[in-house]
C-alpha cells in the first residue's frame, strides 16, 4: 500500500499530527477567554493532517540529485551513531566531570575517530581549545561553565 | 538639530569617543562570533565595565558592542553555518553555500560591505527620521504585527527550492515547537509533559544551531572523505569585481531602507528584517533560483537588512524610551544604570548623549569595516583546519553556545535531537529555513491574534479593520500568488 517515500513519510507525519491533537484536546479551557490556549494548537494538527494528506497523494518523483542525498552506505551510518553517542556521552559527563575534562577528551577522541592522524597536534588542540574557552567564558565573559573536579 | 548634532560628532571625535567606539565594536564583534552570545549577551557582559565611565562614552561604546554583535554573527553563519542569533540565520542560507564552494573571503567581504552601507544608510535615517518615524511605530498595534508577522510567513514558500508543500509541513511543524510551553495568556502549560524544562518553551538558538549547524556536522561526517570537496579550505579571493557590486547595489539599496523601517517596528527588528529583506529580493531576482545556492544578492540583502534594522531599534527607544527587542531593553537597562533616561526629553535635555550616539554610529560602521576587512583571510582561515578536527570543534562550540544560555544539559540533549531531525529532513528533502522561520514568527504571530480577539472582544474582523493590515495583507497574499502563477506559467512554456 505505501509505494512511495512520501506515503511513508505521510503516515508518519498524520501520527504525529494525531497525538499533538490528542494532546491540544486535553489542554485546560477557560470560559471567559476569546481565544483560547488550544486554539491554536488545533489549527496546527488539523494542517498538519491536511499537509500530509496532500504529500500522500504527491506524484511528483524524487530527482536524481534527492535520491543520492540518501544513499548514505551503512558504515557511514554506523560511523554518524558513532559520533552521536560521543556528543551524547560528552553532556552526560560535561557536569560531573567539568567543561575543560570533556571537552578535552571529546576533541582528541572524536577527531582520531574521525580519522585524524596527526596526534601532537591534536593533543594540542584538544587541550589548548577548551582550556581557552573556559577561561574566555569564566573569567573574561562571567559565564560560568562547568568546573566541575578540576581546582579552577 | 544642527547644533545637536555638531555637539555629537564632538563627542564622538573626541579622543574618549573614538577609543570607547573602537573598543566596544571590536568587543561587540568578538562576542557576536561565538554562538550563543548575541548582541544581548554582549551589552549585559558590557554593562559591569561602564560604572563610573562618563555616560556619553559608555553610552557610544555600548551602541558600538550593539551592532559589533549583529556584525559578528554573520561570521559563525557564512563560515560554519551555525548562526548564533536569528537576525543571521538568513545570512547562511547564501553565504555558506558560498563559503563550501571556495569563496569564504569573498562572503565574509560581501557581508561587511553590506552591513557597513546598511548601517550608514539606516544612521542617516535615523538621524532624520527617529521622532517622526517613533511616533508611527507606537501607533503599531497586535492587529498591525499580526498582519506584519503574516507577510514573514508568506517567505515560506520562497525558502524553498522544491516541493511547496514540504516547506509547509515543516513551517507547520517548527509553529508547533513554538507553542511548548507555559501560555502567555492563561497559563496553561501546554506539551510540556510536566518537565519544569520546558516551561519556557524551547530557546530559538538550540533549534538553529540542531537544523542547522549540527545537521551540517552530520554531513560532514558522511562526506568527510569526500574529496570533490576539498577545496573547502580556499577561501578565495577578496577581492569583488564590478558584477559583484553591480549585483549588491540594489539589495544594498532597498535592504537599507526596508531593514531600518522593520528596526524600528518594536517586535520586528533584525531577524524579521533579515527575511523579509531576504524573501523580497528573491521575488524581484531575474534569477530567483540561485538564491539558496551562493548568491551575491541573497547574502548581501539579509546583511544589510539585519544591521540596518539595528539602527532602525534606536529610533523607539531614543526617541520614546520604548525597547522594541530584547537586545533594547537591556540596552535601556544600560541607560538607566547610567542615569540616563531615554524618551522624548533626551534630545533637548542631553543633546550630547542623544546625538553622540547617532554620530558614534557613522564612526563605528566606518570601524567595523576597516578592522574587518584586513582580517578576513585570518578569520576564514577556520575552514583550512582538517575535517575531523572541524567536526569535534563546530560540535564543542555549539554545544557551549547552547549551555551558556540555559546552564541545562537539557537543552543539550535537545540540541543533539534537533540536530537529528535537522539531518533527517536534509536526507529527506525537506527544508529547514521555513521551520525555523514559523518558530521565531509563530509565538508572535499567537501573541498578537489573541490579543487582537481579546481586545475586540472575538471579532475577527478586527484583524481587517484598518488600512495598514489590510495593505500587509494584500502585499503578503501578492508575495504568495505571484511566484505561483509565474512558476505555472514558465511551467507551461516548458
Amino acid at each position: 500500500m505505501l509505494k512511495t517515500l512520501n506515503q511513508k513519510i505521510s503516515i508518519v507525519l498524520i501520527l504525529l499530527a494525531a497525538g499533538y491533537l490528542y494532546m491540544s484536546y486535553n489542554l485546560k479551557e477557560y470560559s471567559y477567554v476569546p481565544v483560547d490556549s488550544d486554539f491554536l494548537p488545533k489549527v496546527l494538527g488539523y494542517l498538519l493532517i491536511v499537509l500530509a494528506v496532500f504529500l500522500f497523494f504527491d506524484k511528483s518523483s524524487e530527482t536524481e540529485e534527492e535520491k543520492e542525498k540518501r544513499q548514505v552506505p551503512r558504515s557511514e551510518i554506523l560511523v554518524l551513531l558513532a559520533v552521536g553517542g560521543m556528543i551524547f556521552l560528552y553532556i552526560f559527563l560535561l557536569e560531573i566531570i567539568g567543561f575543560v575534562l570533556s571537552s578535552v577528551l571529546f576533541v582528541f577522541c572524536c577527531s582520531l575517530f574521525l580519522g585524524y592522524r596527526k596526534h601532537k597536534i591534536n593533543a594540542m588542540v584538544a587541550v589548548i581549545f577548551p582550556l581557552v574557552m573556559y577561561l574566555s567564558f569564566n573569567y573574561l565573559l562571567q559565564i560560568s561553565l562547568p568546573q566541575g573536579i578540576l581546582p579552577f | 538639530m544642527g547644533a545637536g548634532l555638531m555637539e555629537g560628532f564632538q563627542v564622538a571625535f573626541s579622543w574618549q569617543g573614538i577609543l570607547f567606539v573602537l573598543i566596544g565594536v571590536v568587543a561587540g564583534t568578538l562576542i557576536g562570533m561565538m554562538p550563543g552570545l548575541g548582541p544581548i549577551s554582549a551589552i549585559a557582559i558590557m554593562i559591569p565595565i561602564t560604572y563610573g565611565m562618563d555616560p556619553s562614552s559608555a553610552l557610544v561604546m555600548m551602541a558600538g558592542v550593539y551592532y559589533g554583535a549583529v556584525f559578528g554573527g554573520s561570521t559563525s553563519s557564512i563560515l560554519l553555518n551555525a548562526p548564533g542569533i536569528s537576525g543571521t540565520v538568513a545570512t547562511s542560507f547564501d553565504g555558506y553555500p558560498m563559503a563550501q564552494r571556495g569563496e569564504a573571503g569573498k562572503a565574509l567581504a560581501i557581508a561587511a560591505i553590506s552591513s557597513f552601507v546598511g548601517g550608514t544608510v539606516s544612521v542617516v535615517l535615523l538621524m532624520l527620521f527617529a521622532p517622526a518615524l517613533a511616533q508611527v511605530a507606537v501607533s503599531f498595534g497586535p492587529a498591525q504585527y499580526f498582519a506584519l508577522m503574516f507577510l514573514g510567513l508568506t517567505a515560506i514558500s520562497s525558502l524553498s527550492d522544491g516541493s511547496t508543500n514540504k516547506a509547509l509541513i515543516t513551517a507547520t511543524m517548527g509553529f508547533m515547537v513554538a507553542t511548548i510551553g507555559i501560555d502567555g495568556q492563561t497559563g496553561t502549560t501546554r506539551f510540556t509533559f510536566g518537565n519544569a524544562n520546558l516551561l519556557e518553551g524551547i530557546d530559538f538558538l538550540v533549534i538553529a544551531l540542531g537544523l542547522f549547524a549540527l545537521a551540517e556536522i552530520c554531513h560532514l561526517v558522511i562526506k568527510r572523505k569526500d574529496t570533490s570537496l576539498q577545496n573547502q579550505g580556499d577561501i578565495g579571493s577578496l577581492k569583488l569585481t564590478k558584477q559583484d557590486f553591480k549585483e549588491m547595489r540594489g539589495p544594498m539599496t532597498r535592504q537599507s531602507f526596508l531593514g531600518f523601517i522593520l528596526g524600528v517596528l518594536p517586535g520586528a527588528g533584525a531577524t524579521i528584517a533579515s527575511f523579509i529583506g531576504y524573501i523580497s529580493e528573491k521575488r524581484i531576482a531575474k534569477r530567483p533560483e540561485e538564491f539558496g545556492k551562493g548568491s551575491i544578492k541573497g547574502l548581501s540583502a539579509p546583511e544589510t537588512a539585519n544591521n540596518a534594522a539595528t539602527s532602525g531599534a534606536f529610533v523607539p527607544l531614543l526617541s520614546l524610551g520604548i525597547p522594541g527587542s530584547g537586545t533594547t531593553a537591556v540596552m535601556l537597562g544600560a541607560f538607566l544604570v547610567l542615569g540616563i533616561q531615554p524618551g522624548p526629553l533626551l534630545m533637548a535635555d542631553r543633546p550630547e548623549v542623544f546625538w553622540g550616539i547617532i554620530a558614534s554610529m557613522y564612526i563605528g560602521n566606518i570601524f567595523l569595516l576597516i578592522l574587518n576587512l584586513p582580517l578576513i583571510p585570518y578569520i576564514a582561515k577556520i575552514l583550512k583546519i582538517a575535517r575531523p578536527m572541524l567536526i569535534s570543534l563546530v560540535a564543542i562550540f555549539s554545544l557551549i553556545g547552547v549551555y551558556a544560555i540555559s546552564f541545562s544539559t537539557f537543552d543539550l540533549y535537545l540540541l543533539l535531537i534537533f540536530g537529528v531531525l535537522g539531518y533527517l529532513m536534509r536526507l529527506f528533502s525537506f527544508p529547514a529555513a521555513p521551520f525555523i522561520l514559523a518558530f521565531i514568527l509563530g509565538g508572535m504571530m499567537e501573541q498578537s491574534f489573541r490579543q487582537t480577539m481579546t481586545a475586540s472582544g472575538g471579532d475577527m474582523m478586527a484583524l481587517i479593520s484598518d488600512p495598514v493590515s489590510i495593505s500587509l495583507y494584500i502585499v503578503s497574499l501578492l508575495s504568495f500568488a505571484v511566484p505561483l502563477i509565474r512558476n505555472r506559467k514558465s511551467a507551461r512554456q516548458v
